[in-house]
């Protein structure tokens, strides 16, 4: 299927605009926020290295968050309240004033952590989710999002890798102990993971929204496509490291990307 | 301070880099045993549970130890003007801000990956515990 597609300068229609922005100022504020967690994780750093690596996850993800505002600006829109409203409100952001997926609100997403193997599960099991989601946006309609995602999608790549490495070296410092641990506590991040992407894009809980973003070009790969892109991906990261995959997990949807305009709270002015 | 080569030629090279600004360091030498207190966790494996003080590293090990610290240290240099362009970014984001920040951030990244690369080879030179 192909798209009508657009450039930097091009006249969108009105509609295409407020559809594209919702999803951009998802992909924006959350970026950030989800810094802000990961800034937040920090403490449990163990030792330098591991220090230093999520020190530089945190400026990575920063850095999303600026390219996607750069061109949210592009469109009209004041970006700077968003930065402003999320350092100044780190824990409990106005959504009337910034879109943050649920995951990446503190109150959803501080219980998931106790420890560093949490923080090392989280990029192994998670972040496969986020790079099969945000992967797509590299062949959307709007070309200018569809470059920077390029950029984005490459930068995730590195944090899949992360994750790899920090639960190897947690089981190198704690042996099989540590392994079996680690091992238990994959399916509460799976849970997130499988949810990542909304509802399936057909029955009766399908999202109201995925046939417009899906018509525009602007999402451009099913629920189902992306959950199979993600399996593949957390299967081959989970046997590099030497877990196994847990059957029977079922994704939890209330943590998913919401990434729909009928629930997006904040207001995005365009000039 | 610099101790002199006895070979000629080896100084005439730092004659031929100061022509370009180069500037024989002449501070106080860093304080690696004490710095190494605060690392030495990076190798503290299940196949490693001790790691030697600093002083008792070999004269390779102590070398590579140090390559590893200022790996470091210029990480934590590079992480600072990471910081400046992120602060500078809430003057007001545009292009050229976000391309600073992009250039900060990626150099604060390859400082990191350099300490992770001379953290492996001096991990590759300190004994284990044989299975």
């Amino acid at each position: 299927m192909k798209w009508k597609t657009y450039d930097k300068g091009d006249v969108l229609p009105e509609d295409y605009k407020k559809a594209l922005l919702n999803l951009m100022s998802f992909q924006g504020d959350s970026e950030y926020a989800g810094a802000q967690r990961v800034a937040e994780n920090h403490r449990f750093a163990p030792r330098p290295e591991e220090a230093y690596r999520l020190s530089k996850k945190v400026m990575e993800e920063m850095g999303h968050a600026y390219y996607v505002w750069n061109l949210m600006q592009d469109l009209g829109v004041d970006v700077n309240i968003r930065l402003q409203e999320l350092a100044r409100n780190p824990t409990n952001p106005d959504p009337k004033k910034v879109n943050i997926i649920n995951g990446f609100r503190k109150e959803n997403w501080s219980p998931f952590f106790e420890c560093w193997e949490d923080v090392a599960l989280f990029s192994t099991v998670v972040t496969p989710a986020a790079v099969a989601f945000l992967g797509q946006y590299r062949e959307c309609s709007y070309l200018p999002w569809a470059r920077t995602n390029v950029r984005v999608h490459k930068e995730e790549h590195g944090h899949l890798a992360f994750g790899v490495w920090a639960s190897k070296r947690c089981i190198e410092f704690g042996g099989e102990k540590t392994r079996e641990f680690m091992q238990e506590r994959i399916p509460k991040f799976m849970k997130m993971g499988l949810g990542f992407y909304g509802r399936p894009s057909a029955g009766q809980t399908k999202s109201q929204m995925f046939d417009i973003y899906y018509e525009y070009g602007i999402k451009v790969k099913k629920p189902e496509e992306l959950q199979a892109e993600y399996m593949e991906l957390l299967e081959s990261r989970l046997g590099d490291i030497g877990f196994e995959v847990p059957q029977g997990v079922e994704a939890d949807y209330d943590m998913r990307m919401g990434y729909e305009a009928a629930e997006s709270g904040a207001t995005i002015e365009t000039a | 301070m610099i101790t002199p080569s006895p070979d000629q030629l080896v100084e005439s090279n730092a004659s031929v880099l100061a022509k370009f600004g180069y500037q024989p360091f002449g501070g106080e030498d860093e304080d690696w045993g004490g710095m190494w207190k605060l690392l030495q966790g990076d190798f503290t494996t299940q196949q490693r549970p001790r790691v030697l003080d600093f002083e008792d590293l070999t004269l390779s090990q102590q070398e590579a130890a140090k390559v590893y610290m200022r790996r470091r240290l210029i990480a934590d240099r590079l992480f600072e003007e990471c910081r400046k362009a992120q602060a500078d970014l809430f003057k007001g984001i545009d292009t050229e801000r976000v391309e600073r920040y992009s250039i900060a951030r990626e150099a604060y990244e390859d400082s990191v990956e350099d300490f992770g690369k001379a953290r492996e080879k001096l991990d590759s030179m300190l004994p284990r515990i044989e299975n």
